[in-house]
């Protein structure tokens, strides 16, 4: 069967994503992004070793959520200025999955966007996971997390907008770091890549965000078992409120 | 996009050792990487494309198409390389020489780079390259995670394009305000089913004593000797040729 299925993956005109594509970077900025991501990686492999052995039937579990972020990735997140784009997720798998469990999630789903796809690439694989399965599932866990006592919807609205801008604010700042100005240094090279991107992935984090509350709502209306499975917040008793 | 996992399970090169191809990739990814773009870039271009279009009988058209995916992520940021902003005296943007031979050097360094890339993917499935990492050294349950996931991923697909197709029959995202909330219904609805799935799954190996290992057999491939010598010596003559044009022109 055939991953282009009409829909999923669309025409590549005028298609916004922002994996810096293979050999984009420097060998000295991709070395140092890699080293950067190792340890993370390192750490969420060495967790995911240890829960699998205590319940080996959670790998069902998480290649099934990994196949779920994988595809979630390719499809086309409706637009607003007629170019297509697509949800970073981050805001979602780290609410349901945690950070540190995201990273190795993230990384793999990573690697098989470079190989089946062409989304991104080897040697650029470590920005990127910086960028996608680090800072952003970071940023949108702490943001939850603070959030929370305010109101479910409002943390996961911002946990999934702030999630995907940290995703594009980091890769500003890598290709800036890559390719300063030569008159303007990293300042001017920020300027210029951000002001591009700020353009069309502000609008574009606020739809992920309204996507991520439809679809935390959903959960929260049809599958409470799911969530709580997931160790989704301290309470389930909301949870189960809501579906009895 | 569709044509490079059917490409690797049905090329020349699938019955060879993924060793082989790894190596070439990797070492023409390295070479591109590592020595200055513009006599290495064309040079790797040419010599890989040449090697899987009439080494592994992969069609030209295909692998254009495939290189030719990263070209808006190209389209935005060569010129944002190219372009130089004064700050200083006022906010001017304006095109020097210098940036445009940068953005240049870059553009063709990553089309080089990403020519590997895709070559390495349209000869090589999935499971073969994920049998490579676990001999690199990727803890045991990963690898397991990595094959479970290419194994759900075509299923998940489908009912993507389902049940998106079904959205759309019903007017799903026919208005700005409806968009997102069918978007986020679809999600919701495709993670549910994903879990369930897991959870039928699980149930399933139980039923048959699943213990905690998922093993899989590899087909046993010889690494031929005649390939290695080739590969190695085309990583030599790309080297030495890039090496040598470097010279002449200093």
């Amino acid at each position: 069967m055939r991953l282009s299925a009409c829909n999923l993956v669309p025409s590549l005109a005028g298609e916004i994503r922002m994996h810096i594509m293979e050999g984009f970077l420097p060998p000295l900025h991709a070395a140092a992004w890699t080293a950067v991501s190792v340890p993370f990686l390192v750490f969420g492999a060495r967790r995911i070793v240890r829960i699998t052995r205590e319940q080996p039937q959670l790998k069902l579990l998480l290649a099934s959520a990994g196949a779920f972020a994988f595809v979630l990735s390719a499809l086309k997140l409706p637009s607003v200025s007629g170019s297509c784009s697509h949800p970073t997720g981050t805001g979602l798998g780290a609410i349901l999955f945690g950070p540190s469990v995201m990273a190795v999630l993230g990384a793999v789903v990573l690697l098989f966007q470079a190989v089946l796809l062409a989304h991104g690439g080897l040697t650029t694989l470590g920005a990127n996971i910086v960028s996608m399965a680090i800072v952003g599932p970071w940023v949108a866990y702490g943001c939850f997390r603070l959030a929370r006592p305010i109101g479910l919807g409002l943390a996961v609205f911002l946990a999934a907008m702030l999630g995907n801008l940290a995703t594009y604010a980091v890769t500003t700042v890598q290709l800036a770091l890559a390719f300063p100005d030569p008159t303007s240094g990293f300042a001017g090279a920020l300027v210029k890549f951000g002001g591009i991107f700020a353009l069309t992935q502000i609008p574009l984090a606020i739809i992920e965000g309204l996507v991520t509350v439809v679809v935390i709502n959903l959960l929260i209306r049809i599958s409470g078992d799911d969530l709580w499975q997931l160790g989704f917040g301290p309470r389930p008793c909301r949870v189960t409120e809501v579906t009895t | 996009m569709g044509p490079s996992d059917e490409q690797a399970w049905s090329n020349r090169w699938r019955h060879h050792h993924p060793g082989e191809r790894g190596l070439l990739a990797g070492g023409l990814l390295l070479l591109v990487l590592l020595l200055p773009p513009l006599p290495t870039a064309p040079l790797v271009l040419v010599v890989m494309t040449t090697a899987v279009v009439v080494g592994a009988g992969v069609p030209l058209a295909r692998f254009a198409r495939a290189l030719a995916i990263p070209l808006g992520f190209l389209a935005t940021s060569l010129p944002i390389i190219a372009l130089s902003l004064e700050l200083s005296e006022g906010v001017h943007l304006s095109l020097s020489p210098d940036g445009a031979r940068r953005a240049l050097e870059v553009g063709a360094r990553a089309l080089a780079a990403m020519s590997c890339l895709v070559g390495l993917a349209l000869t090589t499935p999935m499971t073969d390259l994920i049998a490579g990492l676990r001999r690199l050294g990727v803890p045991q349950p990963l690898v397991e995670i990595m094959d479970l996931m290419y194994r759900l991923l075509f299923v998940v697909v489908e009912r993507a394009t389902n049940a998106r197709r079904a959205q759309e029959a019903r007017l799903g995202y026919t208005t700005f305000a409806r968009a997102p909330h069918a978007f986020g219904l679809l999600i919701g609805a495709l993670l549910t089913r994903s879990l369930a799935h897991a959870r039928r799954l699980e149930i399933g190996l139980a039923a048959r004593g699943f213990e905690g290992d998922l093993q899989v057999l590899t087909p046993r491939r010889a690494l031929s000797a005649r390939r290695l010598a080739a590969v190695s010596a085309t990583l030599i003559v790309v080297g030495g040729v890039a090496l040598a044009s470097l010279g002449m022109s200093s």
